[in-house]
């Protein structure tokens, strides 16, 4: 009896839940370079503990990514800028170019890793490029997290995405006002260091969309 | 919905100027060129002269790559009207099998372009990236080595190798295509930066100093290369940090970081003037160059 009781409390499920503004700069991110793989950190603002709030997100690269001069540097400054902002990197996403392959790869398991050693609930996000078309019903993802020293595969009840419908229609509005080329990506940065990898002006254009979702005025 | 001269007020030849900018520059902006050029092809055909083949060319194209195949099909039948047994028609339309994802079929036709000519290199290049859309990447790899042997100058080529290289982790092989083209190209920064970050992922006191190196060489073929900046930045403050060097080779190197900090700060506060949205990315490296400073002294 004694046994049972202990198994029932091991085995609950770390929830996860993913934002609106992470979620659409994600699907931006992956469909601004439709034939290269993308990858981007996941942030929270929340503080650790219980459920991961995946609040934010930050898009990284869309070339080289398993060169480590560029991650590096990405890491580092991402790192700073969350220090600055009380938030947290509580995760990693990557969307492969070859669209029928939406496993994680060595380079993603890699940096999923190194966000592992300071984040004991980080999970691994891969963008499923299959189920990117309008009027999908499903959400492209597919996470993992860390369970006996491999990434797993989680439970797609413990990832919660609120107000789904609204998300949809949020990215759809993106996209038909052209505001979907605001998103900057830190390669993009790079190439003109005007740009701001921050996306402070995508992402108040997008706040400005959810706001009426929750009946905010 | 208005058209694009409307919008844009251009008139039709500046449509064709742009067209052939982006051709002549292999730009890839396939929304645009299908914008451009469906127009300029539906209302001003007759005035292009014997440009429209070449227009139907790159239009088709960027059609296939924005799923637009009513386009690209019309595109295709009208070179295929005009030039019934052409060879570079037929990849064309070996190209929109594969964008239909018929790959079988678009290598039958590549084969068939071979067989009459074995020296095709356009059809082989394509049989390679059908590979490559499949995922095979140790196949494409096998191929395009046999092609590279055959046709040892096509920059493209090696220039794809390597990035296939870089995807399936083989630093060192990724490395030698990379040598052929800054031999072959000795002012194309963007080889010396992409051969310098090859290196430096490669790790190892040796190639953390060739990183450094060709950081600094891409920094002399063009100064505002970012990447090559910060890449000589880091490569430098590895070196220095290292427990394995002279004191003379620290010295040095905790010099060469700190130039380069120097010009990455003053080149962010350039960008950062009069414009209050890249605070944050501004504010980030600032504080990224301090902490590293203390890391290294």
């Amino acid at each position: 009896m004694l046994c049972h009781t202990l198994v029932g409390k091991h085995t609950k499920m770390s929830e996860v839940e993913l934002s609106c503004l992470a979620y659409a700069k994600m699907y931006l991110h992956a469909s601004q370079f439709p034939r290269c793989s993308v990858n981007g950190l996941l942030l929270s603002s929340s503080p650790a503990g219980g459920t991961i709030c995946i609040t934010d997100c930050v898009p990284l690269l869309h070339s080289h990514l398993s060169l480590a001069p560029i991650t590096q540097l990405a890491l580092t400054q991402v790192d700073v800028w969350c220090s600055q902002t009380q938030q947290r990197i509580v995760g990693y996403y990557q969307a492969n170019a070859c669209v029928s392959d939406s496993s994680p790869t060595p380079c993603a398991l890699k940096i999923a890793e190194k966000i592992f050693e300071q984040c004991n609930n980080a999970v691994l996000l891969m963008i499923d490029g299959e189920k990117m078309f309008p009027g999908c019903r499903a959400p492209p993802i597919v996470m993992y997290e860390r369970k006996d020293a491999r990434w797993a595969l989680k439970d797609k009840h413990t990832i919660m995405l609120r107000q789904w419908e609204e998300t949809c229609s949020i990215v759809n509005q993106l996209f038909s006002s052209g505001d979907q080329a605001l998103l900057v990506d830190f390669d993009s940065h790079l190439d003109d260091i005007t740009k701001d990898w921050t996306n402070q002006k995508l992402n108040a254009k997008i706040m400005e969309l959810v706001s009426p979702a929750n009946g905010n005025v | 919905m208005s058209s694009i001269s409307e919008l844009y007020d251009v008139t039709w030849e500046e449509m064709r100027d742009k067209l052939r900018k982006w051709r002549e520059e292999n730009y890839r902006n396939s929304e645009q060129i299908v914008d451009v050029g469906e127009e300029l092809i539906n209302e001003h055909a007759s005035k292009l002269g014997d440009d429209i083949w070449i227009i139907y060319e790159q239009v088709m194209i960027a059609a296939l790559d924005c799923s637009r195949d009513d386009l690209a099909w019309s595109c295709l039948q009208e070179l295929k009207r005009q030039f019934p047994d052409s060879h570079r028609v037929k990849r064309l339309a070996g190209m929109r099998l594969e964008a239909l994802e018929r790959y079988e079929d678009a290598n039958k036709l590549y084969d068939s372009i071979l067989q009459d000519d074995p020296t095709n290199t356009a059809a082989r290049k394509r049989k390679i990236s059908i590979l490559r859309a499949q995922g095979k990447s140790s196949e494409a790899i096998r191929e395009l080595n046999e092609y590279l042997e055959q046709f040892v100058g096509d920059q493209e080529a090696w220039h794809e190798l390597s990035e296939l290289y870089i995807n399936e982790h083989d630093y060192a092989k990724a490395a030698f295509c990379l040598e052929e083209l800054m031999m072959t190209n000795p002012h194309n920064h963007l080889y010396c930066e992409q051969y310098a970050e090859v290196k430096y992922t490669q790790g190892g006191l040796e190639n953390l100093e060739l990183a450094r190196k060709y950081f600094a060489q891409a920094l002399k073929l063009n100064n505002r290369n970012m990447r090559a900046l910060f890449g000589l930045y880091m490569s430098a403050s590895h070196i220095a940090a290292s427990p394995k060097v002279s004191a003379k080779v620290k010295k040095d190197n905790v010099k060469y970081a700190a130039w380069a900090a120097s010009q990455i700060s003053r080149a962010y506060q350039m960008a950062g003037r009069g414009k209050k949205e890249n605070k944050c990315s501004v504010k980030a490296v600032e504080e990224m160059l301090e902490s590293m400073q203390i890391t290294m002294s």
